[in-house]
């Protein structure tokens, strides 16, 4: 992948005959390009370098893990002392200090940056809650969900076009929002919402924006982010939580933590401490305050909610 | 670094969407920015103050602020006063207005390097006032400022990606959607990185042939 140095200087140089000086300092962008590329791939390198991963070794070396977080209330997100929390971030600090890793530094992002940020060695883990889905699962390795979650839709006061899933919301032609990189634009067009008519917002606050200034009728989210961002509202509320449809059937969704596919060892290790939280009724401890409840608690496996 | 082809191709047809509006906001852009910075110019020429504070303190206004912020304040605040415009004006209302405040500069700058004796004779002939606007002093002034205004043509087109923040999909908005569906960034970037060359290199090439023309 590096640039051939040689060859782009003559090609160069027969079109334009540049004069000595700007030739060098040609060279010497190339040279400093070409010595970026090769940190790049030494540091992916490493990665792969031990059967499932060092990852956590190196972790605990450093005392600290970077969380890959949304900003999503109650997911993961930086409340208003400048503290991390959410559901995912706490529950990594528990797990993480069981793993001798004591320290947790969120790294805040897009939610659809998430994966690829991941993938970049931006941060270790995702801590955002993130569903666990086929698509996802090509791409990362999921823990085991530590919630279950329905959808739900953020829709004016009164709800006036009555939306209560997706077949409403083609049925009755209503102009639909969802958030970039969400699960909900694969279940709308499952539905037969045409995607280029989504419109697509950055997160659940500009879609709680959307749907008050009347540019849709509907934003959908998982059920307990439209609940918490419509409480600071008075224009919307948020309808009864419901199962999409996917492949013809009801479909419940799960929220992990992600990791780089070559981290198998690190991943296994996560999934035996959050067993045992389950297990011991710690896991509800820790996700009531976020209003997650006993509905949202789950035995389903990453590997189920993987599929195919 | 692995080349897909088929990522490619899959994102051609979400490219020619997104090419559609950069051009659609391009081409709009440019002549609310055209027309409302001649507008602003020759305002800012009336004798009177009540004309001249308010114009330049708006237009100051919006050309010390950035962009992206006028864009948020532009499709975020205003409905909250109740006046709500679909994404795709607002960003091109928004990029014209910005735009507007500089090209009412290259208009000015325009206008006062015509020749003061083109004013006199104007004047000895007894031209009237609109007359000597229309048929002496601006088509001067604007043979001579075609250059700069090809610059911002440029630029507006380079600052069209600011508009995915109020989502409008444009070529960046196109790419950046099929990349997070997909996990493909490398194609679709490329794709978009080599268009915007293209674009604007076309651009440049019909502001020099409009340049030429206005010259004889």
């Amino acid at each position: 992948m590096a640039p051939p140095h040689g060859n782009y200087a003559d090609t160069r140089s027969r079109f334009r005959r540049p004069g000595r000086r700007s030739l060098l300092s040609g060279a010497a962008a190339l040279g400093a390009l070409g010595a970026l590329g090769a940190t790049g791939c030494s540091r992916v390198a490493t990665a792969e370098g031990v059967e499932g991963g060092d990852l956590l070794e190196r972790l605990r070396a450093q005392g600290v893990v970077r969380l890959g977080i949304a900003g999503e209330v109650p997911f993961g997100y930086i409340d208003k002392d400048g503290e991390l929390t959410g559901e995912a971030p706490e529950l990594a600090k528990v797990i993480f200090k069981r793993l001798g890793v004591d320290r947790v530094q969120p790294v805040p992002t897009e939610f659809g940056s998430l994966i690829p940020g991941l993938s970049s060695q931006q941060f270790d883990v995702v801590a955002a809650g993130m569903y666990i889905n086929a698509d996802r699962c090509a791409q990362v390795i999921f823990s085991d969900p530590d919630y279950q979650m329905l959808d739900s839709f953020i829709v004016r006061k009164g709800n006036p076009k009555g939306l209560h899933d997706y077949r409403d919301v083609v049925e009755k032609k209503a102009r639909f929002a969802t958030g970039t990189g969400y699960a909900e634009i694969a279940y709308a067009v499952e539905a037969g919402y045409e995607e280029s008519d989504i419109l697509i917002v950055p997160d659940q606050v500009a879609g709680l924006n959307a749907v008050e200034t009347g540019r849709v009728d509907v934003f959908a989210g998982t059920a307990l982010t439209t609940r918490e961002v419509v409480k600071k509202s008075r224009r919307a509320e948020v309808t009864e939580p419901f199962e999409p449809i996917v492949d013809g059937e009801p479909h419940i969704d799960g929220g992990g933590f992600a990791f780089r596919p070559t981290e198998t060892g690190l991943r296994d290790a996560f999934n035996t401490e959050l067993r045992k939280l389950k297990k011991s009724g710690e896991l509800l401890r820790i996700l009531r305050p976020f209003g997650f409840t006993e509905n949202e608690m789950t035995d389903l496996t990453a590997k189920e909610l993987c599929g195919g | 670094m692995n080349w897909n082809g088929n990522a490619v191709s899959d994102f051609m047809p979400h490219f020619w969407d997104g090419l559609l509006v950069t051009l659609q906001v391009l081409v709009l852009g440019s002549l609310i920015s055209f027309v409302l910075g001649l507008v602003w110019a020759l305002l800012m020429r009336l004798p009177s103050r009540w004309v001249t504070w308010p114009v330049g303190a708006v237009t100051e206004f919006v050309r010390n602020t950035p962009l992206l912020v006028q864009l948020f304040f532009l499709f975020y605040v205003l409905p909250e006063w109740g006046l709500t415009f679909s994404p795709l004006t607002t960003g091109v209302f928004a990029i014209g207005l910005h735009y507007s405040t500089y090209t009412m500069q290259v208009y000015r700058a325009g206008i006062e390097a015509v020749p003061a004796g083109q004013w006199e004779a104007a004047t000895a002939l007894n031209l009237p006032l609109a007359r000597t606007w229309t048929a002496v002093i601006l088509p001067q002034a604007i043979r001579r400022v075609v250059p700069a205004l090809g610059n911002y043509v440029i630029s507006m087109l380079k600052d069209t990606p600011l508009l995915m923040a109020i989502t409008v999909l444009e070529m960046l908005g196109e790419a950046r959607l099929f990349s997070q569906a997909n996990f493909q960034f490398t194609e679709p970037l490329t794709v978009i990185g080599i268009a915007f060359i293209v674009v604007s290199y076309l651009a440049s090439l019909l502001l020099r042939a409009l340049e030429r023309r206005l010259v004889h």
